[in-house]
């Protein structure tokens, strides 16, 4: 099956390249083509796509915005002229980066990478949660994750926040962080209940850890977590804000 | 007689081998985004003129930033530098520091769309006897 697509690109020339590219791949479906972040936004209320081919400077909103503001997590490969970007993208954790103007052979690179299995495509090594024995509820207090070569049992209520750190995600606890190999979208299906929140693309907050909210900006022990656009109204509900 | 395709040679004042590797030989293509080129620029180039008659800097730096990714498309690899030299310094320079800068810009910019024009007609003529 094909990756499907959209193209968030406000220069002609660039868009049809990249359209051009992922035609000849036979890997990518265009789904649709939008010249700014408020109509890429419109659309992606309404319809998932796997990947977004996402310029950073636009008219209006940029791409960063848009990442700021989405509320699922698709692949990203951020295209730009501009390198002094390439770090704000690692900071997004997006997939890759292409510099405009860009090859099909550097494409075709950045397409593949994304298609070789990782953990979105296949089921982590190890399971991350213990498994309920038959016809038994599963203990939802704690959970199992993999780090460094053990399985390590950690409370729910220990976790302060996870984040994203592309192929793998770091449980931080009051006293020590551990990484294990999966992503932040396996995480939130198996964290789903009234304490855990996704408040940006590359985080997962415990929401009864929180010390306060300033700005978009969530203190936690110590820890600051910034809160994605598209996730604010999520929070303040969960929050019981007034 | 041999059905192999001659070779286009792109002009010499842009960047033939980074050409080579965009089009992969499909001069139709490159007809094409020449083509889109030349409808293009001249638009967003007045978007650059307004900016700078109304020194509007930020919105300079962001019209310089598309065109400059204009360029890239057909081979002025060395005008898409220049371009990105003037788009950092419309973050820290006022309108009067960077007028000598822009008049330059605009006389490469000139000469740009004038070799472009002769290249999009020899594209044309080339796709027209190789077609």
């Amino acid at each position: 099956m094909k990756t499907t697509c959209i193209i968030v690109e406000d220069i002609k020339i660039a868009a049809d390249f990249l359209r051009k590219f992922c035609e000849k791949s036979d890997l990518i479906e265009v789904k649709g083509h939008f010249l700014n972040v408020a109509d890429a936004l419109e659309y992606l209320d309404q319809e998932k796509v796997d990947l977004i081919f996402l310029d950073v400077e636009m008219p209006g909103a940029n791409g960063f915005d848009l990442l700021d503001r989405i509320t699922y997590s698709p692949m990203i490969i951020l295209t730009t002229s501009k390198t002094e970007y390439a770090f704000d993208a690692f900071q997004y954790h997006v997939n890759d980066y292409l510099k405009k103007p860009f090859t099909y052979k550097r494409f075709l690179e950045a397409v593949r990478k994304l298609q070789q299995p990782g953990p979105e495509a296949t089921p982590a090594p190890v399971p991350q949660q213990a498994a309920p024995a038959a016809n038994q509820p599963a203990d939802t207090e704690f959970l199992f994750i993999k780090s460094e070569d053990k399985l390590i049992k950690l409370k729910k209520d220990d976790i302060l926040f996870l984040e994203s750190m592309r192929d793998y995600v770091k449980f931080v606890t009051p006293g020590k962080s551990y990484i294990t190999y999966s992503t932040l979208k396996n995480m939130e299906e198996k964290l789903i209940g009234p304490t855990f929140l996704k408040v940006h693309r590359s985080y997962i907050v415990n929401i009864t850890k929180i010390d306060d909210i300033r700005g978009n900006t969530i203190y936690l022990l110590g820890n600051q977590i910034p809160i994605g656009k598209g996730h604010k109204e999520d929070l303040a509900t969960r929050l019981n804000i007034l | 007689m041999s059905n192999v395709r001659p070779r286009f040679d792109f002009d010499e004042s842009l960047n033939a081998a980074f050409l080579e590797e965009l089009f992969e030989g499909d001069t139709i293509y490159a007809e094409t985004v020449f083509e889109d080129f030349l409808k293009d620029l001249p638009v967003y180039w007045e978007r650059v003129e307004t900016a700078f008659n109304n020194k509007n800097l930020p919105v300079l730096g962001t019209c310089i930033h598309t065109c400059k990714t204009l360029f890239g498309y057909v081979g002025f690899t060395d005008l898409q530098e220049l371009c990105q030299q003037f788009e950092n310094k419309c973050s820290v320079n006022t309108v009067e520091e960077l007028r000598i800068e822009y008049i330059l810009l605009v006389q490469r910019k000139e000469k740009a769309q004038h070799i472009i024009e002769k290249e999009y007609t020899r594209l044309r003529l080339f796709n027209e006897d190789n077609g």
